[in-house]
């Protein structure tokens, strides 16, 4: 048994649920909705966190892709520009579950797996170095 | 035994001086003592790398055919100053863009000038019999310009207080975002390998002192604003409140982007993270014991900052070492503790100041004049009335 996170992007008219119902039907996979955006009607976004056996994990988004839904292996909600970022910690300030920490020499670390998805580090960071994948 | 400016000059240029960092010389103290450690280590550099909002700079754009005398500027959409001869600017730091607000500022303008990219540049004017043109729009890079320096009027402030917030409602400042129910504290410092809190008393900082500024090499132009040397200290002479600051001065033209940037804090404004470094010279052996200070004694005070006051009530004395170790009780409370501004940025600015100075690409300037000490800051009275 494995579990992952997965940002699925389909067009508004291919409905999200019955293909959401194919997936425990046909693939044995339990699953969580995170998170779920509908943009203007034009596409629809779900945050999902699959679980299942990693074969069957890999024959769902091969059946998602075939139904030309968009599928994003995603480790967090938030990512992390090293190139912006400065190590100065201000984000550490607002993350209350140590998702974002600074490490004995002073660097910034981004431990995605604690990471509750309350986006409070995205206006934290002064060089505006976070932002959200969805 | 007593060393010159000079002297170490002279070590520098015959590339023999010992330069260690202001963290590094901590531990050359404690195994050699400072008598021995006063004569072994010739300079000792110290550096910062944090917000800055008191900082700006200077433009020079070159005179336009027709001429014009510049009123309203802006430059990629942030105002600048149009009060000074008619091709001459201030771009303050925390200035917003029309357009895009505190996200892009004064800050982020200069950032990218530094970068080398081509900003936006609009002028108007009344139009004068000697300046005609009545307006202007064009795209300049640094390199078109004739003159252009940073003039950062307050910037390295020797100690600043660490914030809490002791409301039911979340905060943003300048000290970040502060959690309510005193949820977190953030502190902006770099403690030991800070400039002035290893100059307490600024023997060797004064008006000319060679800096590192923002990648270039500038200086110590006077004392920053809100100058206040007459701050508590402990009994070595340390601040233990906000203390010195100083105004500094650089070329833009030979900076480097990674050491000013474009900052801001959410709810609060723009902002620009400046990196400087300061060589201090082991003169004697009163300036060794200064730098060997470390953040187990260097001490700020925890405030309040849901009061809305000038005076905003202190809740603790804290080391920065317990800042540092992650978090500091507060009434039986272990509260989270955050930094603002970068050591590791700040680390780096030391190391580089001490390549150059090993190198001798870089000399040490002695001040030619020294700070007042005893210096205290004045408030502003509101006062009733129409017409004095
Ligand atoms: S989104 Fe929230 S929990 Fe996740 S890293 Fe940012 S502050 Fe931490
Ligand atoms: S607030 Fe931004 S720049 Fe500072 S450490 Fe966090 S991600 Fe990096």
């Amino acid at each position: 048994m494995m579990t992952k996170k997965i940002l699925l992007s389909f067009p508004q008219k291919s409905a999200g649920q019955p293909m959401a119902m194919e997936l425990i039907k046909t693939y044995h996979l339990d699953f969580n909705i995170l998170k779920a955006f509908i943009d203007d009607n034009i596409k629809g976004t779900l945050l999902l966190e699959i679980k299942g056996e990693e074969a069957d994990i890999e024959a769902g988004i091969v059946f998602l892709r075939q139904n030309q839904i968009g599928v994003k292996d995603i480790q967090s909600v938030v990512e992390v520009d090293e190139n912006k970022c400065v190590s100065c910690g201000a984000c550490t300030a607002v993350c209350a579950v140590g998702a974002l920490e600074m490490t004995a020499d002073w660097s910034l670390v981004h431990h995605d797996d604690k990471c509750l998805e309350c986006m409070l580090c995205v206006k934290a960071c002064p060089m505006r170095a976070i932002h959200a994948v969805i | 035994m007593a060393k010159s400016y000079q002297e170490i000059n002279e070590k520098i240029a015959r590339g023999e001086a010992v330069v260690v960092t202001a963290e590094e010389v901590i531990g050359i103290v404690k195994e050699r003592g400072v008598k021995e450690a006063a004569e072994y280590v010739d300079v000792v550099t110290t550096a910062t790398f944090g917000p800055m909002c008191s900082s700006g700079a200077f433009l020079n754009f070159g005179h336009s055919d027709p001429p014009i005398r510049m009123g309203e500027i802006t430059i990629n959409g942030v105002e600048a100053y149009g009060g000074l001869a008619a091709v001459d600017t201030y771009l303050g730091a925390t200035q917003p863009s029309k357009d895009r607000g505190i996200e892009y500022g004064g800050a982020h303008v200069i950032h990218d000038l530094i970068a080398g990219k081509e900003v936006h540049l609009v002028a108007k004017s009344q139009g004068t019999d000697c300046y005609p043109r009545t307006e202007l729009d064009t795209w300049v890079k640094l390199e078109d310009l004739n003159e252009a320096y940073l003039f950062n009027p307050r910037n390295v402030y020797q100690n600043y207080n660490a914030a809490i917030n002791g409301s039911s409602q979340r905060l943003y400042t300048y000290m970040g975002i502060l959690q309510p129910n005193m949820g977190n504290i953030t502190y902006s410092t770099a403690g030991e390998l800070s400039p002035l809190l290893n100059d307490p008393l600024l023997k060797t900082i004064g008006m000319g002192t060679r800096i590192f500024f923002g990648g270039a090499q500038g200086h110590v132009s006077w004392m920053g604003t809100q100058f206040n040397t007459a701050c508590p200290r402990d009994d070595k002479g340390y601040p233990q409140t906000p203390g010195a600051t100083l105004a500094l001065i650089g070329n833009m033209k030979e900076m480097d982007p990674k050491y000013i940037r474009g900052a801001v804090y959410e709810g609060y404004g723009a902002s620009m993270f400046v990196g400087v470094g300061i060589p201090i010279p082991i003169l004697n052996e009163e300036i060794m014991a200064f730098v060997a200070v470390e953040n187990k004694d260097l001490y700020t005070n925890v405030i309040d900052y849901s009061v809305p006051k000038k005076a905003k009530p202190t809740l603790k004395k804290v080391s920065y070492a317990e800042l540092r170790s992650g978090s500091v009780d507060i009434n039986g409370k272990s509260i989270k503790t955050s930094p603002l501004s970068s050591l590791k940025m700040a680390r780096e600015i030391a190391e580089e100041l001490n390549n150059w100075i090993k190198k001798g690409d870089f000399f040490l300037q002695e001040p030619i004049q020294s700070f007042p000490m005893g210096n205290s800051l004045k408030g502003l009275e509101i006062k009733e009335g129409e017409s004095r």
